[in-house]
């Protein structure tokens, strides 16, 4: 039997994995990459809280669609500005930009 | 007439101060119209009160000393917890002083449209004069002891505003800031002293306090303790010893304000109020007797420097100050009345004095009196009219000085015959310097050619006002008399009707009348033996005590001692906080605090790596920190 | 012996370790259904759990960009079949084309026009160590909330195309336009963006 549960220690573990990608990861690529996977671990959670406890509505689907909806548009967007940041730097880490030094 | 206009008596001044200040370049003549038609109606007002005053007296309405004829709340916190009315107390005193106050402010605004014609802030000027009869005369119609602090500091703004009015010249400054800061010593005791009696008694209310003195609430130590601060504010107001200092440079003010505010009315504050607590003062008769010496100290003092200042309105300032010390010999006495009656013609001639040397000013451009002379001729109505008042102030019968004057001996006479010959020979005194005035400015050879040739009587506009005066000079002391107040609805007179808690029945003794006349003959004599013609005497008298002379000239060096008690002590004492604000609290405290803040910033700053990762990674911390907060808390 | 030119080490070496713990871990699960332990649905869920923690380390782990974003599809597909167990078929083809489609090839591209492929094989920052463990404490943290909660529910009924378009254009029409519109912005903004200026392009 498939508890409730397992979808939600399964998106937690997939939440933390993502925190740590954005958190170590040095370009803008991969650190986008790690917040997809953070999307997709909160996806999870909603789906599974709708499906349990909220057959009749199931308003945690609907906000997954939100999430995945969201989640491309910012995928998209960041990227053109992954790009931009690229032509005006020649590089995608995050850590070279640092104009907001002391 | 009703009582309720004292109200609008302090409205029309207060409402044209307000216009003037705010209108006076855009107005005709800078609004001097208005100044002078309002204090018309102020004085018709006053005059219709005092009537009325006079025909309530016996109804009591008024019954025992005075009423309280118009009133609003003032101040109201916590519902009555602490209730200021402003109110307009009506009394014998109070009316006395309106009649005085309303009568020389007509007369000197009159006076001034023609003597401050043509200055560059001309309508200001009469809006000054506006705040202070608004002032003055909340200051006089106050039925509590805050109302009347709050008009005496709105005297003396208006004192500094005046006095200062040619701010240009810096002896005015200076002269603004001395009349200021001087008074201010002086109204911060009258301050301590209202608050010390507010403390017991519980109210600011005058004639609460009165009657809460008089069941004997108060200790008698501290009371006499308050009376003697209250009196200090009388000090610096009134100019008495030893805060008489700044009275004689005030002269630096136009001379219609002198007449104005320096002979007739704000320096008569101080004899207002003493004459207001005079109850209070009977009980603690320690805190007369100073009343009475320092009035006395200042009578001798000012009228022995009277005797040799050059400056005209100098003299008659001196002059001033001693006859208030005359006036506060009379309350030291107890003799409410008699001091009142002293201030009444004292505001008269003395205001005539001023403005006939504003005259000479005027005429002149010069007030030294060793560079004037032989005037008579070319100012008649101005040297006739300075006559008068000059007999006013000497105490010859029957000019109104002498009156007033013979009552203040009479009663020393009395009750202290010390106090009586000191005062007799200051009278000797008072009119020696009178008569040296008049000599030298209008009789004897002109000593400036050049002023003395375009000198010329300046029109009815300025010699209305000095004839005005000089008639009242002449007959305001005859309101003594049983018959001028019986006709003036006093019967008995008017000094023994009004003053009921002190009634002091005028008897007119001849003997002791000659005396002082004879007294005041001498001295006149005297003043001609020594400047009659090239005043020859009177140099030889000055080679013959250099010293002496030195010492007068010098104002008993009162002034240096205060100087150096300012520059040494004073500075000193602000030496040492300077220093101590600018080491410790400003370079330890204030810039010790921003260098410390400098200081971490300069080694924080490098916390701002300006790398994202590192702000992502102090946010998720404190993500993580709420999280398990959270986590722990459920 | 030489490793062909398209095989790096990484890729061996991540092929291996795979191999090495997902095929016991493929082999336990199947066993543990086979016996009746667990039933079929579980095994599915196993599976598919393990799947995604693959594609999810993978895609914060490797050293190449390319795989990392080929491991996040993996990932994405594997949650495309949760969202079937968990009776969501819709929000399983969505992913699949949202994720599999859009996003990875979108990806794909940023990396190539970036030549972050190219870039020395250093992708993880130097905070990498304090980063490990902020993101320990948050797994734990959150896998101990999740586990000491408990829920007594099962599911009930599958949710249909139907009922998920009734609810979105009834319920949530002003939500779903706004939506619309967000990504319209996107498309927009990330257009402008990214384009090169004009006197750019005149100078090439």
């Amino acid at each position: 039997m498939i508890s409730l549960t397992h979808y939600l220690v399964l998106s937690g573990v997939l939440f933390a994995l993502g925190f740590y990608g954005v958190l170590v990861r040095r370009s803008a690529i991969l650190i986008l990459i790690a917040v997809e996977l953070m999307l997709a671990a909160v996806s999870i959670n909603f789906v599974a809280f709708a499906s349990y406890l909220d057959a009749k509505l199931f308003t945690g689907v609907i906000f997954a669609i939100f999430v995945i909806t969201i989640a491309a548009a910012e995928v998209g967007l960041a990227l053109g500005i992954v790009l931009r940041i690229y032509r005006e730097r020649s590089t995608a880490n995050v850590d070279e930009a640092s104009t907001l030094k002391w | 007439m009703s009582m309720a206009m004292a109200g609008i008596l302090i409205a029309i001044p207060a409402s044209i101060f307000v216009l003037l200040a705010l209108t006076w370049k855009v107005l005709p003549r800078g609004g001097d119209f208005l100044v002078v038609l309002g204090f018309l109606a102020v004085w018709l007002l006053g005059l219709g009160i005092a009537a009325d005053f006079t025909k309530h007296f016996h109804d009591g309405v008024f019954a025992p000393n005075g009423a309280n004829v118009f009133s609003f709340d003032w101040i109201n916190i916590g519902d009555g917890l602490f209730h200021i009315q402003f109110s307009t107390w009506v009394d014998s005193i109070t009316v006395t002083m309106i009649v005085v106050v309303s009568t020389v402010a007509l007369m000197v605004a009159i006076y001034s449209t023609g003597y401050m014609h043509g200055e560059e802030r001309y309508g200001w000027y009469f809006a000054a004069l506006s705040l202070f009869v608004t002032a003055m005369l909340t200051l006089i119609l106050s039925g509590n002891l805050l109302q009347l602090y709050f008009a005496w500091e709105g005297v003396g703004l208006a004192s500094f505003l005046l006095i200062g009015f040619y701010w240009e010249r810096q002896s005015a400054a200076e002269a603004a800031k001395k009349a200021f800061i001087t008074t201010r010593i002086g109204d911060v005791g009258l301050l301590i002293g209202i608050v010390l009696l507010w403390r017991v008694a519980g109210t600011f209310d005058i004639q609460g306090i009165i009657h809460f003195a008089e069941e004997g609430g108060f200790d008698k130590t501290y009371l006499t303790v308050a009376m003697l601060f209250l009196f200090l504010g009388a000090v610096g107001k009134s100019a008495q010893f030893p805060l008489h200092v700044w009275l004689p440079d005030a002269m630096e003010g136009p001379t219609p304000v002198s007449a104005l505010i320096h002979a007739a009315t704000m320096v008569v504050a101080g004899v207002y109020l003493v004459a207001r607590m005079m109850p209070v003062f009977d009980v603690v008769p320690t805190a007369r007797e100073v009343v009475l010496y320092t009035g006395l100290i200042t009578a001798v003092m000012a009228a022995t420097m009277g005797l040799v200042s050059n400056d005209i309105k100098r003299v008659l300032a001196f002059s001033t100050v001693s006859q208030l010390g005359f006036m506060f010999v009379a309350l030291g006495m107890g003799a409410v009345g008699v001091a009142m009656f002293h201030l009444f013609t004292h505001a008269f001639f003395k205001a005539l004095l001023f403005l006939g040397s504003g005259s000479v000013i005027h005429a002149t451009h010069e007030q030294t009196v060793e560079h004037l002379g032989g005037l008579r001729k070319k100012l008649p109505i101005t040297t006739w009219t300075f006559v008068i008042g000059s007999l006013a102030l000497a105490g010859i019968i029957p000019f109104a000085g002498f009156w007033s004057k013979d009552e203040i001996l009479h009663t020393a006479a009395h009750s202290h015959p010390m106090v009586y010959v000191i005062l007799a020979g200051t009278a000797i005194l008072t009119a020696i310097y009178s008569t040296r005035v008049v000599l030298l400015t209008f009789w004897g050879e002109p000593k400036d050619h050049h002023a003395y040739e375009h000198a010329h009587e300046s029109g009815p506009i300025m010699a209305g006002p000095l004839v005005f005066l000089s008639l009242l000079a002449i007959s305001s002391g005859f309101v003594i008399f049983h018959s001028v107040g019986a006709a003036l609805g006093f019967p008995g007179g008017i000094l023994e009707t009004i003053f009921t808690e002190e009634p002091e029945v005028f008897h007119f003794d001849p003997v002791f009348a000659a005396t002082a006349v004879g007294m005041s003959l001498a001295g006149i004599g005297i003043g001609f033996a020594y400047w009659w013609g090239d005043a020859s005497r009177a140099v030889r008298a000055r080679a013959w005590a250099p010293e002496l002379h030195a010492l007068l000239v010098n104002r008993y060096y009162i002034d240096d001692l205060y100087q150096a008690i300012i520059d040494r002590v004073i500075l000193g004492l602000g030496n040492i906080v300077a220093t101590f604000e600018r080491h410790v609290v400003n370079e330890a405290g204030v810039d010790g605090g921003s260098q410390l803040i400098g200081w971490f910033g300069m080694r924080l700053k490098f916390l701002q790596t300006g790398r994202i990762p590192n702000y992502a990674l102090a946010m998720a911390v404190g993500v993580v920190v709420l999280a398990v907060m959270a986590f722990r808390s459920a | 012996m030489p490793l062909p030119a398209q095989l790096d080490r990484a890729i061996v070496t991540g092929s291996l370790t795979a191999g090495a713990i997902g095929l016991p871990y493929i082999l336990v699960v199947s066993v543990l259904g086979i016996m009746g332990r667990i039933n079929g649905a579980e095994v599915v869920w196993w599976l598919l759990a393990g799947l995604i923690l693959v594609g999810a380390i993978g895609s914060v782990t490797s050293n190449n960009v390319v795989h990392a974003a080929l491991s996040l599809v993996v990932a994405a597909m594997g949650i495309a079949g949760m969202f079937v167990l968990l009776a969501s078929e819709f929000l399983a083809l969505v992913q699949v084309l949202v994720y599999g489609g859009g996003v990875a090839i979108l990806l794909l591209f940023a990396l190539m026009m970036t030549n972050a492929s190219d870039d020395p094989i250093v992708v993880d920052g130097s905070q990498k160590p304090f980063g490990f463990g902020v993101a320990l404490v948050m797994g734990v943290v959150l896998v101990s909330a999740m586990v000491g909660a408990s829920w007594n529910a099962t599911i009930t009924t599958v949710v249909s195309f139907r009922d998920i378009g009734t609810r979105l254009y009834r319920d949530y029409g002003v939500p779903f336009e706004v939506a619309s519109l967000v990504l319209l912005v996107a498309l927009i903004g990330a257009i402008a963006i990214a384009r090169r200026d004009t006197e750019e392009s005149d100078a090439a």
